[in-house]
């Protein structure tokens, strides 16, 4: 709906000047990608290298589906900052269903049912509970943490189920796996926000919540609902992130996706606050961070600095955005 | 006039982008009069206020206090030459106390920068008093009334010795009881030698308060004078260009069956023993002044509040409402007052904001379409007179009038037969209040039942076939549209009279 609306809203005094302003406050996010990927390719000349692009869309794949879900879920107007901590725990029960059972099928199911299962936790705290997301995902950051270090005594645990490892370690045509099901998550993600009324009532209800209300929307149901959706998605990243390399880390693994995945919602131009938002924005803004990343590398910047050139990003995408 | 009036803007020009908003205003204010800033939504007025208070600079014109070129480079020159702007939207912060308020920015210190704060809370104490207010001056604003605000923002204009207060409708949250408050205090300000401008919709206001008037229509003064001299309806026509009808909208239309009764609905604080019933093709009334509890009533109703006790049948089946949603399906709409807050959704577009409440309407296995929502907005826009020109813009965007046309499009759309209109005119120009009237008269000839809540007595009188007073959580008297007169209403609204016998 957005994109169309997009398209078809005119400005009233049509000078290049407002015009230009225009295309910048809708497509920001996609000029930026664009410059940088000039900069890039022009920076390094093993960018372009086809290998390298694909390395890059593999290396996003797990953050950019957890962003999509966080996309969904700022819209709402809420935010997840559990979303590392589940996937860790998903990917540790999984393990050890996956290896419990011998099926790789339980394995992904029990990592969905996991992370679904936590997301629906949050939803009802926020939404049944009248926690603030920010208070009710915070606890659960800190709770399912812990009870993923609980299970797996601290430490990692691995498959020993032969097969599980081809999930993330496959190729399609030529596109890695992981980065198959994060661009048809995005597509997914991308119809139920602009094709359904879930996504419609996403936006009401980030917009204005008692109006959303009083229009006789179930707003308890879509916040349950939207909190469900990432939780799942973070199911999805865990099976990805366990059999990528075949085990799980209780204490390191998903730590500080949440910060990623909120950086990459942030740049792609979705406001704090819910309402405003596009999936594509973030679609892009995983692609930047996913370039920066790897440009830094390639061009041997110290590992302790990334951290704050990803903070720069982030801070200057904001800025830019403050147009309202 | 011997020495030229106190403030004076003359030939003002100013246009954004291109689109022009003032062609050569002039506007003249003595000191020590009230004077009205008349015109529909879009005229202009707030343009010119601005330029005064400082926020625009005018492309041509200047403007002359006691006779002086003053240029309003910002609002702190505007406010050092004694100009005082009190907003529709008031600037009070909730979390701070009365006199934290009244301070703000230019809070008293002793020489080592630590708050006399009893010197502020005495001078906030003698201000109020004067204005006939009694509040503690260490009172949390969250905890006061909306009329308290105002008042508090008046007394601000009033501590900082202003000379000029420009007033934006300072009466759209204020009952008619505070209404008399804020007009005797104006007219004590006048005696002062304060200048007010005041701008409202309101006639009959102006007519009682003010003392000269100008008018403006798209941009330009199309009258100015003396109030005695003019009658509502020849302001009006200026206003709006065109004769608008006095007359009552609705006749005795015969009604079909009961559609919804209410008996015995109780809520704790807010109202208590309510009983009504509904037919279709009525037009029920329910007035009252502000904490007389009728919103607090619909609002259960309409399932936003559930605790309530009592019972709702419609068409004969009790209904038990605790959700928005259970209203819709058992047939109930509901236009909230404060549009901005509960009915419109201003991120989204305004053809989003109509199909909100009906989207399985706009559903193929699934997914949205796109092109039956134009079609039917298209027969909306039509329909309401909704006057847009791209739908796929915000709905925030659109006036008053046009929003609150979009929300009443919502609720057409969901197809109820019972619909709820609570204020339905609130800040809505002259001319769309007319034609949101026609539409509500026309809803219930065409066989839906219409309940209509307003805090304005002459607006349900003007509509209703029949009215119902509220007055502290009851209802106090029911009138005949035809027999009901403002007095009477006020009586019961007010609680100097009762008639709970003759209701039964």
């Amino acid at each position: 709906m957005d994109s169309i609306e997009a398209k078809e809203y005119k400005p009233k005094s049509s000078t290049a000047k407002t015009r230009l302003s225009w295309l910048w406050s809708e497509y920001s996010v996609i000029i930026a990608f664009v410059i940088i990927f000039i900069a890039s390719a022009i920076l390094s000349p093993r960018f372009l290298d086809m290998n390298n692009q694909l390395n890059i869309l593999m290396q996003v794949s797990i953050i950019g589906i957890i962003a999509m879900g966080m996309t969904v879920v700022m819209l709402s107007g809420g935010i997840d900052l559990s979303v590392g901590s589940v996937l860790a725990l998903a990917g540790v029960i999984s393990v050890l269903a996956l290896n419990a059972s011998g099926s790789i099928l339980v394995g992904v199911f029990t990592a969905l049912l996991v992370g679904s299962f936590a997301g629906f936790l949050n939803g009802l705290m926020v939404a049944k509970g009248r926690i603030a997301s920010f208070i009710a995902t915070l606890g659960m950051m800190a709770a399912a943490r812990s009870i993923a270090l609980y299970i797996a005594d601290g430490g990692s645990v691995s498959g020993e189920v032969a097969g599980f490892t081809a999930i993330s370690n496959s190729d399609l045509w030529i596109f890695d796996v992981p980065v198959i099901i994060f661009l048809v998550m995005t597509a997914g993600v991308y119809m139920l926000m602009h094709k359904t009324r879930f996504g419609r009532y996403v936006y009401a209800l980030g917009s204005n919540e008692k109006a959303a209300l009083l229009s006789a929307i179930r707003v308890d149901r879509i916040k349950i609902g939207v909190y469900t959706l990432i939780g799942s998605l973070v199911g999805i990243a865990a099976v990805i992130e366990t059999s990528r390399l075949n085990s799980i880390s209780s204490s390191s693994s998903g730590a500080q996706y949440e910060l990623d995945a909120i950086a990459a919602v942030i740049i792609g131009g979705t406001r704090m606050t819910g309402g405003r938002g596009k999936i594509i924005g973030t679609l892009f803004g995983v692609l930047i961070l996913g370039i920066l990343n790897n440009m830094m590398n390639l061009m041997n910047v110290s590992p302790y600095l990334q951290g704050f050139v990803k903070g720069l990003i982030i801070i200057i995408a904001v800025v830019f955005q403050k147009r309202e | 006039m011997t020495e030229g009036p106190f403030m004076a803007m003359k030939n003002i020009d100013k246009s954004f982008n291109g689109v022009t908003v003032l062609r050569n205003v002039n506007l003249d204010v003595e000191k020590g009069e009230i004077h009205a800033l008349l015109g529909e939504n879009g005229a202009g007025k707030s343009t010119l206020m601005n330029i005064l208070g400082g926020v625009h600079m005018p492309d041509n014109g200047s403007v002359y206090i006691d006779g002086e070129q003053v240029k309003m480079l910002n609002p702190r020159i505007s406010q050092e030459q004694g100009i005082s702007f009190i907003h529709q939207e008031l600037n009070v912060v909730a979390d701070l106390t009365v006199y934290e308020n009244m301070f703000l920015g230019s809070e008293l210190r002793n020489k080592i920068g630590f708050l006399k704060v009893e010197e502020m809370c005495k001078e906030t104490h003698d201000v109020l008093a004067t204005l006939g207010v009694d509040v503690d001056p260490k009172e949390y604003v969250r905890n006061l009334d909306t009329s308290y605000k105002q008042l508090i923002e008046i007394a601000k204009a009033l501590l900082r010795k202003s000379r000029v207060i420009i007033m934006d409708e300072p009466t759209t949250s204020l009952t008619e009881h505070e209404v008399d408050r804020l007009f005797e205090l104006m007219r004590n300000l006048r005696k002062t030698g304060v200048s007010i401008i005041y701008i409202s919709h309101k006639l009959k206001e102006i007519k009682a308060v003010c003392d000269r008037f100008t008018v403006l229509r798209d941009g330009k003064v199309v009258g100015t004078g003396s109030m005695d001299a003019e009658s509502p309806e020849t302001i009006t026509k200026m206003m709006v260009g065109k004769a608008v009808s006095q007359e009552r909208f609705v006749h005795g239309d015969p009604f079909g069956p009961v559609i919804m009764e209410i008996s015995g609905l109780s809520s704790e604080g807010l109202f208590k023993n309510i009983n009504f019933s509904l037919r279709k093709g009525e037009i029920l009334g329910f007035t009252g002044l502000a904490g007389d509890g009728r919103t607090e009533l619909f609002e259960s109703i309409f399932g936003y509040r559930r605790k309530y006790t009592g019972e709702i049948k419609i068409n004969g089946k009790s209904e038990k409402i605790d959700h928005p949603r259970k209203a819709l399906r058992a047939g109930i709409g509901f236009v909230p007052k404060n549009r901005k807050e509960n009915a419109i959704i201003k991120d989204l577009s305004v053809i989003q904001n109509m199909s909100l409440s009906s989207m399985g309407n706009f559903e193929n296995m699934g997914f949205l379409r796109d092109s039956i929502e134009k079609e039917r907005f298209k027969h909306y826009k039509g329909l309401l007179n909704i006057k847009v020109h791209n739908p796929q813009i915000t709905i925030d965007k659109l006036s008053g009038g046009n929003q609150q046309k979009v929300v009443i499009a919502k609720w057409l759309e969901a197809n109820t037969e019972i619909l709820i209109f609570d204020n339905p005119t609130q800040g809505i120009d002259v001319g769309a209040k007319q034609e949101i009237y026609q539409e509500i008269v026309s809803l219930s000839e065409m066989g839906k039942a219409v309940i209509v809540l307003s805090s304005e007595a002459p607006e349900v009188i003007k509509i209703c076939h029949s009215i119902n007073v509220m007055y502290h959580g009851e209802i106090t008297a029911r009138f005949n549209g035809e027999d009901a007169n403002e007095e009477e209403i006020m009586q019961y609204a007010t609680g100097s009279k009762k008639e709970v016998e003759k209701i039964g």
